[in-house]
């Protein structure tokens, strides 16, 4: 049909053929940004068989979960609580909604300025309290753990809007139904909300693990990788290898590694929800 | 008795933990606002104060008079502008007959949309910048457009298919036997009835691209070429030369557009986020 031609058009040459061609680049010996001929296999045994990979891919997971189970538990509490209001709940949802429509070079920056270990308000607290706030972001124990904080502050809102929809389509006669039998709200949450958030838990969960997956910018600004690598993330190693552009082969291994997770998790979302991904 | 006490301090407990939410999400953004309107030297004071004395707007007639803030700011809304207009020109042809049209290869054609929405942008950044490099359009602004575009034309296809089922096909049918044309009832007619989800999908689409940070600064680095978001982050990478009011100050101007426009349709935006995504 041809009014689908402009968009075939569009995705084909800026999405398709570059996906086609990274895995063309894949197969290629690569020195600098010069591709030297098919080598095979040669890159995938490199990359899958050196350390690095590994531990990128362990980051790359540490940090999703971490992410997740923050960001999730957040959500749902923000939504329970500001539901439960009998009056300002919708205000205090879109003020609440607000860190969510910064950007990740936004958000980055002005928590790299709160975690700033000789002014920022956080060591400061933490002086005062008699802790030793020590390096921060700059600590190579600490710096994965306060980059899941701040990927939590930025997305929880996004999990509390999905969860708030969730609870609000919920039949108001199973609440009536619980407190006819003498149950308390514990009974209500348990055997009324928490059964129908499980779905929407799971699609939400699939939403933001392919964000957290794939995003570069918010580490770019907090850490830059590392220290020590300690947040290098398959993304994040992406970026580097593009910009660095020593032998982007393996680059491109490890972008073909993130386009299959990425593909997995999108699957499985529409598998979950029957739908396709917003 | 018993029973009015408890009832009173479960209230109390309730407007605790929405101070606690809503703080927790804002308290981040207020202590930027704070740093913004103090001097450079109060910003970076030894006790830290949440209350800026004396305050001042400085740092904000430094952001508007640097030197290279008005080409970022034109560069970032002519590329949320522009890529927001050719998502739309593509996307709405093709949400048309996606909803009104059913012929061989649909299915195919819906597969191959699908299916690019899927591919991240950070699997795409290794490969197009090999072939941009190789054609020579790094730091090209149309090819920045195009690339831009085509991150939201996936979701822009679906949203206008959505708006343009709910539009009753009798009023196609209708129309078709008064002579008129498939692109007359496209524009004359059903256009206009889904204005503002056409709005809200613009509104989207332009947070987004607003937003990007990578895009930009990968394929198009140059000073002249860069958006507000590219100079906030190359701020940051100074860490000896910068100074967090004007940083501070900075990020908040670049905010703000996104910020009124959430506000503006933060109905809208909120339907778009949950669209289908509670289980019926």
């Amino acid at each position: 049909m041809l009014w689908f031609v402009p968009v075939l058009l569009l995705l084909l040459t800026v999405t398709l053929y570059p996906t086609v061609f990274v895995i063309w680049m894949s197969f290629q010996k690569t020195r600098y940004y010069e591709l030297k001929g098919f080598v095979g296999l040669e890159n995938f045994v490199d990359t899958l068989s050196s350390r690095a990979f590994w531990e990128t891919s362990y980051t790359s997971l540490v940090y999703m979960a971490g992410s997740l189970v923050l960001s999730l538990g957040l959500g749902v509490l923000a939504a329970l609580v500001l539901n439960n209001l009998t009056r300002g709940g919708a205000m205090l949802r879109v003020l609440t909604l607000l860190p969510w429509t910064l950007s990740m070079a936004v958000v980055g920056t002005i928590w790299l300025w709160l975690f700033n270990p000789s002014y920022g308000p956080i060591s400061y607290s933490m002086r005062e309290v008699g802790l030793s706030p020590g390096l921060m972001l700059g600590d190579p124990e600490l710096a994965l753990w306060l980059t899941v904080l701040v990927t939590s502050w930025w997305s929880f809102p996004y999990a509390m809007v999905i969860v708030t929809a969730a609870i609000q389509s919920i039949p108001r006669e199973l609440y009536e139904a619980v407190s006819i039998d003498g149950g308390s709200w514990r009974a209500k949450l348990r055997y009324v909300t928490w059964p129908h958030l499980i779905p929407t838990l799971g699609s939400t969960a699939l939403t933001l693990g392919i964000l957290y997956l794939t995003l570069i910018t918010l580490l770019i600004v907090l850490t830059g990788g590392g220290p020590l690598g300690a947040t290098t993330t398959l993304s994040f190693e992406v970026f580097r290898g593009t910009v660095q552009a020593v032998n982007i082969g393996p680059t491109a291994v490890y972008s073909i590694a993130i386009l299959l997770a990425n593909i997995a998790l999108g699957v499985l979302y529409m598998r979950v929800t029957g739908r396709v991904t917003a | 008795m018993r029973a009015d006490t408890r009832r009173a301090r479960s209230r109390a407990t309730l407007f605790i933990l929405a101070a606690l939410v809503v703080g927790s999400a804002l308290g981040p953004m207020l202590w930027a606002i704070s740093t913004s309107l103090k001097n450079e030297v109060n910003a970076v004071s030894a006790i830290p104060s949440l209350i800026p004395s004396p305050a001042t707007l400085s740092n904000y007639l430094s952001v508007f008079s640097h030197k290279t803030f008005g080409i970022e700011l034109l560069n970032s809304i002519l590329y949320a502008a522009g890529a927001v207009a050719i998502a739309l020109a593509v996307g709405i042809p093709a949400g048309y007959v996606a909803s009104r049209y059913t012929f061989p290869g649909k299915r195919s054609i819906m597969l191959i949309i699908l299916a690019t929405s899927m591919v991240p942008g950070v699997a795409l950044l290794v490969p197009t910048f090999y072939l941009l490099d190789h054609l020579g359009l790094l730091n090209n602004r149309f090819v920045l457009l195009v690339i831009l575009a085509s991150r939201i034309a996936p979701q822009t296809v679906w949203f206008m298919q959505n708006f343009i089922d709910a539009v009753p096909v009798e009023i196609d049918e209708a129309a078709h036997m008064d002579g008129a044309s498939r692109w007359q009832i496209l524009t004359r007619l059903v256009l206009p009835l889904i204005r503002p989800g056409i709005a809200a999908v613009a509104v989207i689409g332009a947070i987004t691209t607003w937003n990007d940070y990578i895009t930009v600064a990968v394929f198009a680095p140059d000073t002249a070429k860069r958006t507000l978001q590219v100079a906030l982050v190359n701020q940051v990478f100074d860490a000896v030369g910068i100074s967090w009011s004007f940083t501070m100050a900075f990020a908040l101007i670049a905010s703000l557009p996104v910020i009124l426009m959430f506000l503006l349709v933060q109905k809208w935006f909120i339907a778009g986020l949950t669209a289908g995504a509670v289980k019926g």
